[in-house]
């Protein structure tokens, strides 16, 4: 395990931003989600030391988070949502300056910068003042800095944030090289669920500071529920009510079908019992691919 | 833009524990400061009044040969304890040093809060001690470099022009309140330049308060002394309370008929003040959010 987390506490003042999580995360690439609010940054805050729990304990490589920070973030390489530089310097530079205060030597850390700086697309324009970038060459630089030490973990913040889509593409296909061929775990924290799923085989899911869901995408989508769809003739918010009497989730598309998110244990032909009942024609019933948005959905609420 | 034109390596050096982390901090701070043309320029003129009585002392030296030069007034390059608060009291120096903060010192944190720089320094193994420690050296090498340097320059070339050490036989605590003097004004110009730099996230409002607040505080005692001809006023000018320290520690007429111990202690509060500022600032604002 690289991650172990129990009980963990934090709050901002009155407002609670962790509430009780507790996880294990084992090496790759482990996708944070959850809605705004939900803890996702506040958790990667902890995990690096940044914030104190209030409750609870946490281990990154069987480092204490409370008592071990220094030793944490020797092993682990953070990139921020916000853009991060500091004025008046050039990205090699700026990349070795992090480097060093990692506790490379001054030379290493300069032959490294330039390494990191090409490895991410940024060689050409390396001596280039920061404030002259783009966003998408400060997102980049921002990954740079973050692995110019060669940590074992990343911590990616919304690594995606104001990229276009070919920036956004680029930027997921240097995570994606890194954790799949890099032998770096990586734990992204994003709102962007197809980023999420393009990158990661792992998923944690955060709603209102309490764990909603944990585990393989693939394992989560086929555990957790099945994802039916279906067409009805009349008036579909009485099947919605009465199939919601069951405890099944369930919501209505803008296509006109309905979703219905089926427990593990959960008998279909209530589905269709129901819609009898109701003097209801099903004209439509097809089971669905679940999708990063439906676990997503499922997890934090469908409401 | 292509991605990986060169390929990722493991970097198979071992990551050291520095004993002073804050060093590369306070080496970038100076090369910044030093990449502006006009820091470079004040820095410079800053060394002039020291310069000036550097000549001072070799003319005292040879007083026989500069006699028609200075016409009676030999008393006044007579190298002596006066002689070294007049040079670290001038209002000419303490200006070039608040300027030299002004464009050297005011984007320290600012610059740091206003480009969310805090959270990359603090990712690293990196106090927050270390942070500011980096942060506060830059301002110390500056302000060092100016009161403490000099200081020493002229009681070695005091012994050197003179061949002999009864200067320092005549005035054997004058190192001390050399080196007292430069620590104290060090402290507090840095205290004082680190503390309106966390205020804000901007540089230049920064800059204006470093002048201002030097600037507004001797405007204010010269009001407040040329209506009530109180010298207590002279507790509300920064400059005074450095100058009453000044003429305190090399031992000279204070300047203003308060106890020196009062400025001491206005300008201690002030960087005791500034130091807590400092430390809540730089935690809270950009690693809590």
């Amino acid at each position: 395990m690289i991650i172990e987390v129990k009980d963990l506490h934090f709050s901002y003042g009155p407002i609670m931003a962790i509430d009780g999580v507790s996880l294990s995360l084992d090496e790759g690439a482990v996708g944070l989600l959850g809605p705004n609010g939900a803890g996702k940054s506040t958790l990667l805050r902890v995990l690096l030391g940044f914030l104190r729990p209030q409750r609870g304990e946490g281990r990154v490589f069987g480092r204490d988070i409370r008592f071990e920070q220094r030793l944490i973030r020797r092993q682990v390489g953070y990139m921020p949502e916000d853009d991060c530089l500091i004025p008046g310097m050039d990205a090699v530079s700026f990349t070795s300056f992090f480097g060093e205060l990692s506790g490379m030597p001054r030379q290493e850390a300069m032959k490294r910068a330039h390494d990191v700086l090409f490895y991410v697309g940024l060689g050409e324009s390396r001596y280039r003042l920061l404030e002259t970038y783009s966003a998408g060459m400060k997102q980049r630089l921002k990954l740079a800095q973050a692995i110019v030490h060669d940590p074992r973990l990343l911590f990616l913040d919304e690594p995606t944030s104001n990229l276009d889509p070919q920036g956004r593409k680029e930027v997921l296909d240097l995570i994606l090289d890194i954790s799949s061929k890099k032998d770096i775990s990586v734990l992204i924290c994003s709102h962007i669920l197809s980023d999420i799923e393009a990158v990661c085989s792992d998923v944690v899911i955060l709603n209102k500071g309490r764990l909603a869901a944990h585990g393989k995408i693939g394992e989560l989508r086929r555990l957790d529920f099945r994802l039916y769809e279906l067409k009805v003739k009349g008036d579909e918010q009485r099947l919605i009510d009465r199939i919601g009497r069951l405890g099944w989730p369930v919501e209505a598309t803008e296509e006109g079908l309905l979703r219905v998110y089926v427990p593990p244990q959960g008998e279909i032909l209530n589905i269709f019992r129901a819609a009898d009942e109701e003097g209801l024609q099903v004209r439509h019933f097809v089971r669905s691919q679940t999708s990063l948005e439906d676990l997503f959905a499922r997890a934090v609420g469908v409401d | 833009m292509t991605i990986r034109e060169k390929g990722y390596f493991h970097w198979e050096g071992p990551l050291r524990e520095r004993r002073f982390a804050w060093w590369p901090i306070t080496r970038l701070g100076l090369r910044l400061a030093f990449k502006k043309k006009g820091f470079k320029f004040l820095y410079f003129g800053s060394f002039i009044p020291a310069l000036v009585f550097l000549v001072g002392i070799y003319i005292s030296e040879r007083i026989g040969e500069f006699r028609y030069m200075i016409r009676g007034s030999s008393q006044l390059l007579e190298v002596n304890p006066a002689f070294f608060k007049t040079y670290y009291t001038s209002d000419f120096l303490l200006f070039m040093m608040v300027m030299l903060m002004v464009v050297g010192g005011a984007g320290l944190v600012a610059d740091d809060l206003r480009h969310n720089a805090l959270q990359l320094y603090f990712s690293r193994p990196l106090e927050k001690r270390d942070y500011l420690a980096g942060k506060a050296s830059v301002l110390v090498a500056l302000l060092l470099s100016l009161t403490l340097l000099p200081g020493l320059a002229f009681i070695i070339f005091k012994l050197l022009f003179s061949g002999s050490f009864r200067f320092i036989a005549d005035y054997p605590w004058i190192l001390l309140s050399v080196a007292a003097y430069s620590a104290a004004v060090t402290a507090f110009f840095c205290l004082y330049t680190l503390l309106l730099s966390s205020l804000s996230r901007n540089r230049r409002y920064v800059s204006i308060l470093l002048f201002a607040v030097y600037l507004v505080s001797d405007i204010l005692f010269g009001i407040f002394y040329g209506n009530f001809k109180n010298p207590a006023f002279a507790l509300l000018s920064l400059k005074a309370n450095l100058q009453q320290a000044g003429a305190f520690l090399f031992r000279q007429k204070l300047p203003y008929d308060i106890p020196a111990g009062w400025s001491i202690l206005i300008l201690a509060a002030v960087g005791a003040a500034a130091w807590l500022v400092v430390n809540k600032r730089v935690r809270s604002v950009e690693v809590v959010k």
